[in-house]
């Protein structure tokens, strides 16, 4: 899927991010302590936070090319720990924060050649509890386990009109880490995550029960 | 008509496809495919506003083979600039509900029976003619809304006011606004904002007071945040009573004990003269003081009545006022900590930070609204920070329509297209216009709408006429309104668009056009008047409210005051009621500029629009020569108030101990009649509930879900707690949001309002909670 | 009555197969794209049975490698 013309654009991008990475981190300790509850509205507290901090360029970048399909690969049904898709390196162990080094912000891995996806819930630092690596491919015995279809793309209700959020929040309470920035994947990244309130336009609609309509009682 | 919405759900399906492909593959090319999608011929796009709140933002519908299909947002617009709110995005959907009203109703033993509507009409007509022959002139009433267009309110008041002969003219902007309405007249002599939306790009520092601006003016929240996100010297003060969405992206959050604004408005006001942080040059200039009665009750007894009477004082005399409101002393009753109150007025004393405070319920529906909005003001006069883009005291409104057709047109028992009933050359001027003696127009107010449901449950009033509002799910103390209509001798004429628990009481159900099924205008909160073309048709039968009122009008004799042609009545209308506005303070654009521009601001003196009053470099009303222009008073100066601190109507206490405060969500729009016909917004927030502390939730032994029973001194009822829901309320105060008519939270909401204003308070009343 | 859009990935060559194919198939609609190896197909069934069996006959398509969803549309009747 990588052709010449998307990596060329994704240098530029990276480019640009190591010098506001600094900034960043100064901008995230001056916040003040607030008195605002933190567990409410579905944690909605991080998607501003994450457009205040997350770099323009950053907001608007392009999508380095990660699919819908790659995403899905790696998990096991809709909204499991994705598997560790690379390699290791065994000095990481012990050490639970090395995965948040490229996880928490994102942005280009030359050992990979491509851009980290961002985690939208850094402040679980114990990777390793639910994401498993990939030791080996064959299987003890085979599986007869089922998923079910991830949600559909393209669930606006109007032509024009923005998509409800189709997937549970929990744990995804923050858009911008996944839908956002060259780590994004290609399908679901948007490009004006610079409005900062997602939910202005697009609906939380958390639940499982089949959608129904209005009607007086 | 099935056929072609397939045809055009196929083309969004290859629409998005190429999408798709195009930012997967760069460069990727489809042929003549990629051109015949963009130039999509299924689809032809017009201009309307939206048709929620106040916010006025511009819309784009698509249209397809007669019916609305698709929405954008206007990048001609200046409000919106191309964005909406989910309710706007999904907002044409609200057209297409299965029980649309199409068909006129009456009731007859009881039961509604279809009716042509012209039958319909007759008997409205008939009626209203047997009340006013059998009780008087005034036993007759229109209750109207902010949500009516701009002729519809100018017909009701002209039939109403000019030819009835009735001052019984309110509208739901009355439960909205009219705190807004007082507040301006007290303090600058002239209603509605002096700025405009592009103070939001010019301010450093914003302050809500208690307004959840991220669900309530979506589009003008994010506008905000894009300015912190693009400018780092933004900041945004959240200054509420409960936690919400706003709170969370706000830079601080400041809790306050409700009804305690003014207290710590006072004490913003004290720091401001203690620290010398005076702008002494506006004040001298510019600025007058005064004070009023105080003590003034609460309205909760029929027949009340109260008239304020302002009295001069001096610079001295207020600073003496103040002594009370030291942040220490505030501190106690607000629970505000003093180093915040200080922090506050800091913000607004730094003269190189440009401040814009918003407001729109929290500050209006407050039994101390007038007052509220008076000391809001007082800030922003001593330090000077008025009228100028970026510093600006802005204050929002709930409806499309509550400026433009309530405020501006004046359909409220007071008011005249210009001016107010009781002074002689408003009535005469008006008597002019409409061509009816001036003895028609009665210099006497009659009933403000909390009055005027009471004069309906009394017997005063036996004809009542209800468009575009839902009052049985939005009166406060609602049971006492609801078995006032329902009784014997009452008739209720119900102009609406769905079945409401208002038309389920109604004796006549007049099926309307909504939004742009018909040609119109609305006015946002900016002075923003909105045109828009009818787009699509109206269903079955349904009828512009404005046309409705020109047929009974025609039926009771008034053909000549109402003789427009239906082809361009909206034209006809518009340059009558722009002749009330002649002069540079509120010029009105001519219709031909209207049709063509997404939203025209006015003053519209000489083509071009006011985006700042009273300062001559945008102003051309001002005439002193000096560099502001208070033209509304008739010193030439804004009124600085000194009103003081006084408790709410109700509060909690060892009986019912915890505060009620009600509002709204993003997803739905006031009572939800339209919004929970849109099925996005409908499962996003299903049914209401009610917010509880996590705390006072474990006190009473109740988990998310579980049911709530709420009682106050008026009613109870029963609803799911929500517990860390969309809001947070602070301990002992619980919130419940109004759209559901499945839970009248009004049952147990009090009607107490403001002497001034007679606007009711929605945000204050005890209640207690049991576990159900 | 569902309506959905895809994007198709032919497999190495198929570029032309896969057209041949996917037009040949009852309720399908194709936009091969000129300069890629891309085809966008639209599929507009009557039902949910006979989208199904249209699901069943694309997976076994020879010349078709991936298909990823870009649209879907279904009324609930």
């Amino acid at each position: 899927m990588m052709n010449g013309q998307q990596r060329h654009s994704k240098s530029a991008v990276c480019v640009a991010l190591l010098g506001v990475t600094a900034l960043l981190l100064v901008s995230e300790n001056v916040r003040a302590e607030s008195s605002v509850p933190g567990n409410f509205d579905n944690q909605g507290a991080k998607i501003f936070a994450a457009q205040q901090d997350t770099p323009q360029v950053y907001l608007d970048a392009d999508s380095g090319g990660r699919t819908l399909t790659d995403f899905y690969s790696l998990r096991q049904y809709p909204g499991s720990p994705p598997r560790i898709p690379h390699e290791v390196d065994t000095s990481f162990s012990g050490n639970e924060t090395n995965c948040l080094s490229c996880h928490r912000r994102g942005g280009y891995s030359s050992e990979f050649d491509a851009y980290a996806p961002v985690t939208p819930h850094p402040e679980n630092t114990l990777c390793y509890q639910c994401h498993a690596s990939v030791q080996s491919e064959t299987l003890f015995v085979e599986t007869g386990w089922k998923s079910i279809q991830p949600p559909r793309l393209g669930q606006s209700f109007l032509s024009s009109s923005p998509p409800p959020v189709p997937h549970s929040l929990q744990l995804r309470e923050n858009c911008i880490a996944c839908h956002t920035g060259p780590g994004a994947v290609a399908e679901i990244r948007v490009s004006h995550a610079a409005r900062g309130d997602c939910r202005q336009c697009h609906a939380t609609v958390v639940q499982s029960t089949p959608i129904s309509e209005f009607e007086r009682k | 008509m099935r056929l072609d919405r397939r045809q055009f759900i196929k083309q969004s399906a290859i629409s998005s496809a190429l999408a798709t492909a195009g930012a997967l593959f760069p460069g990727i090319s489809f042929g003549d495919w990629s051109r015949l999608a963009q130039n999509n011929s299924v689809i032809s796009w017009q201009k309307s506003p939206c048709r929620f709140c106040g916010t006025g933002c511009g819309v784009l519908v698509g249209v397809s083979d007669g019916r609305a299909v698709a929405v954008k947002g206007d990048p001609n617009c200046s409000v919106n600039k191309g964005l909406c709110c989910m309710k706007g995005y999904h907002s044409v959907q609200a057209l297409y509900g299965k029980d649309r009203l199409t068909k006129a109703l009456i009731r007859r033993d009881g039961a509604m029976v279809e009716v042509p509507i012209q039958e319909a009409l007759d008997l409205v007509a008939q009626k209203l003619q047997e009340t006013r022959d059998a009780y008087g002139k005034d036993s007759v009433a229109m209750y109207g809304s902010g949500q009516w267009t701009i002729p519809d309110g100018y017909v009701a008041s002209k039939l109403f006011k000019g030819c009835l002969g009735t001052n019984n003219v309110e509208a739901n902007a009355r439960l909205c606004m009219s705190s807004a309405v007082t507040g301006f007249m007290t303090s600058f002599g002239l209603d509605e904002p002096m700025g405009c939306y592009e103070d939001i790009d010019h301010a450093n520092v914003f302050i809500t007071w208690g307004n959840n601006m991220a669900e309530m003016h979506p589009v003008l929240f994010s506008r905000m945040l894009a300015q912190r996100k693009r400018r780092t010297n933004v900041k945004i003060i959240d200054f509420a009573t409960r936690y919400s969405r706003t709170s969370q992206a706000a830079d601080k959050s400041i809790i306050f004990r409700p009804q305690t604004d003014l207290a710590v408005a006072n004490a913003i006001c004290y720091e401001i003269i203690k620290n010398d942080w005076v702008n002494w040059n506006f004040v001298n200039e510019h600025v007058s003081f005064h004070k009023g009665k105080t003590n003034i009750g609460y309205g909760t007894e029929d027949h009340f009545a109260f008239t304020d009477k302002a009295e001069s004082i001096d610079f001295e005399d207020f600073k003496t006022f103040l002594e009370d409101y030291t942040p220490e002393k505030v501190e106690k009753i607000s629970g505000v900590p003093a180093r915040d109150i200080k922090y506050m007025a800091a913000l607004y004393g730094d003269p190189s930070v440009k401040v814009t405070s918003f407001w729109c319920m929290g500050m209006n529906q407050h039994t101390r609204g007038t007052w509220i909005n008076n000391l809001v003001y007082n800030i922003h006069l001593l330090v000077g920070k008025i009228s100028m883009p970026g510093n600006s005291p802005f204050s929002l409104t709930g409806q499309p329509s509550a400026c433009g057709t309530v405020r501006e047109v004046g359909t409220l028992t007071h008011k005249l297209p210009h001016g107010v009933v009781m002074n002689e050359h408003d009535r005469e001027m008006a008597a002019q216009i409409w061509e009816v003696p001036v003895e028609n127009i009665d210099p006497k107010p009659s009933y403000h709408t909390v009055e005027m449901f009471r004069a309906l449950d009394r017997g005063d009033i036996k004809f009542i006429w209800i468009q575009v509002t839902n009052p049985m799910v939005t009166m406060p103390n609602l049971k006492r309104y609801r078995d006032g209509a329902l009784k014997e001798d009452r008739f209720v004429v119900v102009s609406d668009v769905y079945p409401t628990p208002t038309t389920d009481i109604a004796d006549v159900i007049l099926p309307a056009a909504m939004w742009v099924e018909q040609e119109g205008m609305y006015g946002n909160s900016e002075r923003r008047t909105q045109h828009f073309t009818q787009i699509v048709d109206p269903p079955g039968e349904a009828m512009s409210d404005t046309w409705q009122i020109i047929e009974v009008a025609r039926r009771l004799g008034f053909e000549k005051q109402f003789s427009w042609d239906q082809s361009d009545y909206i034209e006809k209308i518009w340059e009558e009621y722009r002749r009330f506005h002649a002069g540079p303070k509120h010029e009105m654009a001519p219709y031909s500029v209207l049709a063509e521009r997404s939203g025209v601001q006015w003053p519209f003196v000489d083509g071009k629009e006011t985006r700042w009053r009273y300062n001559p470099r945008y102003d051309p009303a001002c005439s002193n020569g000096k560099d502001f222009d208070f033209y509304g008073k008739k010193d030439n100066r804004a009124w600085i108030w000194a009103r003081p601190y006084e408790p709410a109507a109700e509060f909690p206490d060892s009986e019912y101990n915890f505060w009620l405060n009600t509002g709204r969500v993003i997803e739905h729009w006031h009572t939800g009649s339209m919004t929970r016909r849109v099925p996005v917004l409908h499962n996003a927030v299903p049914s209401s509930y009610v917010e509880i502390h996590p705390e006072d939730a474990a006190e009473l032994g109740v988990v998310n879900g579980e049911k709530v029973k709420i009682i106050s001194r008026r009613g109870e009822i029963t609803m799911p707690a929500q517990i860390n829901g969309r809001g947070v309320p602070v301990r002992g105060m619980v919130f419940v949001p109004f759209f559901d008519e499945s839970y009248l939270i009004n049952e147990v909401t009090l009607d107490a309002f403001c002497p001034i204003s007679k606007q009711p308070d929605y945000k204050k009343c005890a209640v207690r909670l049991e576990k159900a | 009555m569902p309506i959905f859009s895809y994007l198709a990935m032919p497999r190495e060559g198929a570029r032309e197969a896969l057209c041949t194919d996917l037009s040949s198939l009852e309720y399908c609609q194709i936009i091969p794209a000129e300069n890629k190896d891309v085809v966008v197909l639209i599929t507009d069934t009557p039902d949910e049975d006979r989208e199904r069996s249209l699901q069943e006959k694309l997976k076994k398509l020879a010349s078709l490698q991936s298909l990823s969803l870009a649209f879907g549309y279904d009324e609930q009747n």
